[in-house]
């Protein structure tokens, strides 16, 4: 890849992570809270989002990011309180922000949302004055903060050494000018595109670490006359005395983070050099200048300085010379999923050849493999322990899920006009990377469900003596080498007269059957039974709960549901940890083996003593727990030959639950297998989700036994079975 | 042949053709063929497979190369000619295609060999090689080579346009 993708795809990543910080942060400012600490990092991550897509010109992007950035200054700078702030506004420029950057990873046009930079534009004026043009805003902003630190550099340098300014703490300097470092002369030039750069002279500076600045000059001899002046373009060369611990390479160094090798030169200096104080000078007319032709654009920026540097980001932590700057915490290091996918294709590597080996060790006389044996078994624990080691690095907490149901839940909120609260728990729990990736659609799937059935509009809650806000959590936990996600509301519950009543009319179930509550309750997984009778453009897409749950198990999982009448309804998802390796038995048809997920297996029984029915064209159905139950022969499913010699019966459950039989020859073991895609290289495989690699280096085709259930309901399965009848 | 050449911008600019292509040429039955060194991963002798359920005639059923699994093609049911009995003495011919990688059995590998690129000539329109099995033919000291293209060879079989079924021999 070409480094600048690269770095693009990095900035990607990390947008994702600053859009999550800001929506968290967004949040809790929406729910009441004032902590200033929570602007400020709302600030920082569009800032951060901004300069970023400055640097990779993604324009629309940086327009947007620069108007929510400015409104939320103003809160910032307490120019708007807390609770007078829009944050329902802001929550949805977050929104907005997140579209503009999907579009902008895609390379695709994205709507300006001009609306919305309207609406934010009026944050904090009375009368929608002459409002702030966005493009020129933070040239003046900086053009002012420059100013400023001009002022305080004069101070500084200057004969009376007046004391810095208290608010001042970032340029809190040693006074002691005789440390000993050298005197090191930088010639800023740089080109008039810096400020589009997003970069700030000032930041630039502080980043060199000074000990002591002993002058800052400013050379304005460059500024076009002031019809040609373009206020998005710095004129400004600088020139700065500085003492630094960082040698003349290092500032060079850092320099080059920022700027082009021609726009800057750094020299030692000669002791003594002052600086030009009379540069300086034409700084303030001009300044003011600019100023008077649009003043107003003055005020919401003068706090710009404080802002972190985005386009350098090397700036962040100008650790170097700085006392106290060594302790970081949470030491991580940002790697390639890719890579960590490659890490784990070995250990599974490593797991078959362990098996390969152990399988080998049977065949050998016993005084050979004894002394081996124990050697092996070593090897297997510390195999196992290496596996769970990558998959914990692989492992990622569900927030990155989680963090895209606030807002699914407020635009669904606007849409069915109900007022909902989302409460996250357990957002920290982690999974393998394989879950997650499967784990949206089923949730947006679950909160649709309970936002659109579940909750009951303000007025009927209210009616019936509930908040008119209703609840939604969402939890995730650990529990017994699962993942355990769920979905509870405080709505009305499953109105399991109607589901009954529709179960009964549609052949779900049978007329006179009695189900208890909870078989009512769990008959909303049935297919074509979803409560989408009233048809939504919420959740009435044709698709109901059965599809979740038909999702879930595909992914080794379970879903299920406890409800009450008029209290709520909570859907409890199990999952695996990992998609990458499943718990499977391997059971053998004529000469070739078969893994059949332990997550499908109810229980296996022997052939010859369970009684079986013939009905016609050879099918097959078995007594088992008092139900009629169909048998399928593994051999005919899989491999369209009635050769096979079948002693075994597998029960196994599909994803609705129902048992089913299957026959197969020979039970050969339990083992975990490492989960192989047949569709890198070749493509869908009927009846099989997946392969593995079995321990002497043959391929086994992973069952699914409900994709199986398909081919023997396909017509060209039937002329096998009347043969085989 | 200059008409041929010009032909052969279908392919590829012509700036960009090399003159000269390597080719790997191996036999199924009496036929041989070829295709360009630089897609062949490598060459290995006939394993096992373990056969997929429901798949086109000419997928022998997968196997495992060092932890990857890839399926392999039986070249002979390909081109019409029945099914391979294979023998440890028959070839998988290992190929990197653009996202896929994929085995290819045959009879036995012959040679690598440089032939001009001018040399190649267009298939003529032959009546069963409907899924453009073959991307061009090249004469090699009297003996006819054609050069596979092998996404197709993939495809064959597959499904078959006129009637849904398999192409059969």
């Amino acid at each position: 890849m070409d480094p600048l993708a690269e770095l693009k795809q990095t900035f990607f990543q990390e947008c994702d992570e600053l859009l999550g910080a800001l929506e968290q942060r967004l949040q809790v400012l929406e729910e009441g809270g004032t902590d200033p600490e929570d602007v400020n990092a709302a600030f920082r991550a569009i800032h951060s989002i901004k300069g970023g897509a400055g640097a990779f010109g993604c324009t629309e992007l940086v327009h947007f990011a620069h108007a929510f950035e400015a409104a939320l200054d103003l809160v910032r700078s307490e120019k708007v309180s807390c609770a007078d702030a829009p944050w329902v506004l802001f929550l949805r420029c977050s929104d907005a922000v997140a579209d503009l950057v999907g579009a902008a990873r895609r390379s695709e046009p994205a709507d300006p949302r001009k609306d919305l930079i309207e609406a934010l534009e009026q944050v904090g004026k009375e009368p929608p004055a002459s409002a702030a043009e966005p493009e020129e805003a933070p040239s003046l902003g900086m053009i002012a903060a420059l100013d400023q630190l001009l002022a305080q550099v004069e101070d500084k340098a200057g004969p009376a050494a007046a004391p810095a300014p208290a608010d001042d703490a970032a340029w809190d300097l040693p006074e002691d000018p005789d440390n000993g470092a050298p005197l090191l002369r930088i010639d800023l030039l740089p080109g008039t595109g810096l400020f589009r750069r997003v970069i700030e002279p000032r930041a630039l500076i502080e980043g060199l670490a000074p000990d002591r600045v002993v002058s800052l000059a400013c050379d304005l001899s460059h500024l076009p006359a002031l019809e040609a002046l373009d206020v998005g373009e710095c004129h400004m060369r600088f020139e700065i005395v500085l003492q630094s611990r960082l040698s003349p390479e290092q500032v060079s160094a850092k320099l080059e983070m920022s700027l082009a090798p021609d726009e800057f030169s750094v020299t030692l200096a000669e002791p003594g050099e002052a600086p030009a104080a009379e540069v300086v000078q034409p700084a303030a007319p001009v300044l003011t200048v600019i100023g008077e032709r649009a003043p107003e654009a003055l005020v919401p920026q003068t706090n710009a300085r404080e802002a972190p540097t985005p386009a350098a980001p090397a700036l962040h932590h100008p650790a170097a010379g700085r006392p106290g700057a060594g302790a970081r915490p949470n030491v991580s290091v940002r790697v390639d999923l890719d890579r960590i996918d490659r890490l784990m294709n070995l250990v599974g590597e490593i797991v078959i050849t362990q098996s390969m080996l152990m399988e080998r060790m049977r065949g050998l006389p016993f005084e050979i493999s004894a002394h081996t044996t124990e050697g092996l078994l070593t090897l297997s624990r510390q195999t196992r322990e290496l596996q769970e080691h990558v998959m914990a690095v692989r492992a990622q907490p569900v927030k990155t899920v989680f963090q895209r149901m606030p807002r699914l839940v407020r635009e669904l909120a606007q849409t069915l006009g109900k007022e909902v609260r989302l409460i996250l728990n357990g957002e920290n729990t982690e999974v393998d990377k394989t879950i997650i990736e499967e784990l949206a659609d089923p949730l947006t799937h679950m909160i649709r469900n309970s936002m659109d059935h579940g909750l009951e509009t303000p007025d009927e809650r209210r009616a019936a003596g509930k908040p008119a806000e209703g609840t939604i959590q969402l939890g995730a936990e650990h529990r017994a080498g699962r993942i355990v996600i769920s979905v509870s509301d405080d709505g009305r519950g499953i109105n399991r007269e109607k589901l009954l009543d529709k179960a009964r009319r549609t052949g779900v179930i049978d007329p006179d059957a009695k189900p208890s509550p909870q078989e009512i309750d769990e008959l909303i997984f049935a297919a074509g039974l979803s409560t989408a009778a009233a048809v939504t453009d919420v959740s009435g897409r044709g698709v109901g709960m059965d599809v979740v749950r038909r999702n879930v198990e595909t992914l080794g999982g379970r879903i299920t549901v406890d409800s009450e009448p008029g209290r709520g309804c909570r859907f409890t998802l199990a999952l695996p940890l990992t998609l990458a390796v499943v718990d499977g038995m391997v059971v053998r048809s004529a000469n070739e083996r078969f893994v059949v997920p332990i997550t499908s297996i109810v229980e296996t029984q022997h052939l010859a003593s369970t009684p079986l029915e013939h009905l016609t064209f050879g099918h097959e159905v078995l007594r088992w727990r008092g139900e009629i139950t169909p048998l399928y022969r593994l051999g005919r499913l899989m491999r369209g030959s009635s050769d096979s010699d079948e002693t075994i019966i597998i029960i196994a459950e599909t994803e609705r639950g129902q048992p089913v039989g299957i026959a197969v020859d020979e039970i050969i073991g339990q083992q975990q297998v490492v989960v192989k895609s047949l569709e890198t290289n070749y493509g869908a495989v009927a009846g099989a989700s997946a392969a593995t690699i079995l321990g002497d280096g043959m391929v086994a085709l992973i069952l699914d036994i409900d994709a199986m259930l398909r081919i023997a309901a396909q017509p060209r399965a039937l002329p096998e079975l009347k043969l085989a009848g | 042949m200059t008409l041929q050449l010009s032909e052969q911008n279908r392919q590829a600019p012509a700036a960009t053709e090399p003159a000269l292509r390597r080719i790997v040429t191996f036999k199924v039955g009496e036929r041989t063929f070829g295709i360009d060194v630089g897609m062949v991963r490598e060459i290995k002798g006939w394993q096992a497979t373990t056969p997929l359920p429901h798949a086109a005639p000419h997928v022998r059923g997968v196997l495992n190369l060092r932890g990857v699994i890839l399926a392999v093609y039986d070249l002979r049911t390909s081109i019409g000619m029945g099914v391979t009995e294979a023998t440890a003495n028959h070839v998988i011919v290992v190929v990197n295609m653009a996202e896929k990688t994929a085995g290819l059995l045959v009879d036995s590998v012959s040679d690598i060999v440089d032939v001009q690129t001018s040399a190649v000539r267009d298939a003529p329109d032959v009546e069963r090689d409907e899924y453009g099995l073959i991307e061009g033919l090249v004469l090699l000291d009297d003996e006819i080579v054609a050069l596979l293209d092998i996404s197709a060879v993939i495809r064959a079989g597959e499904v078959s346009p006129a009637n849904g079924q398999p192409l059969r021999s």
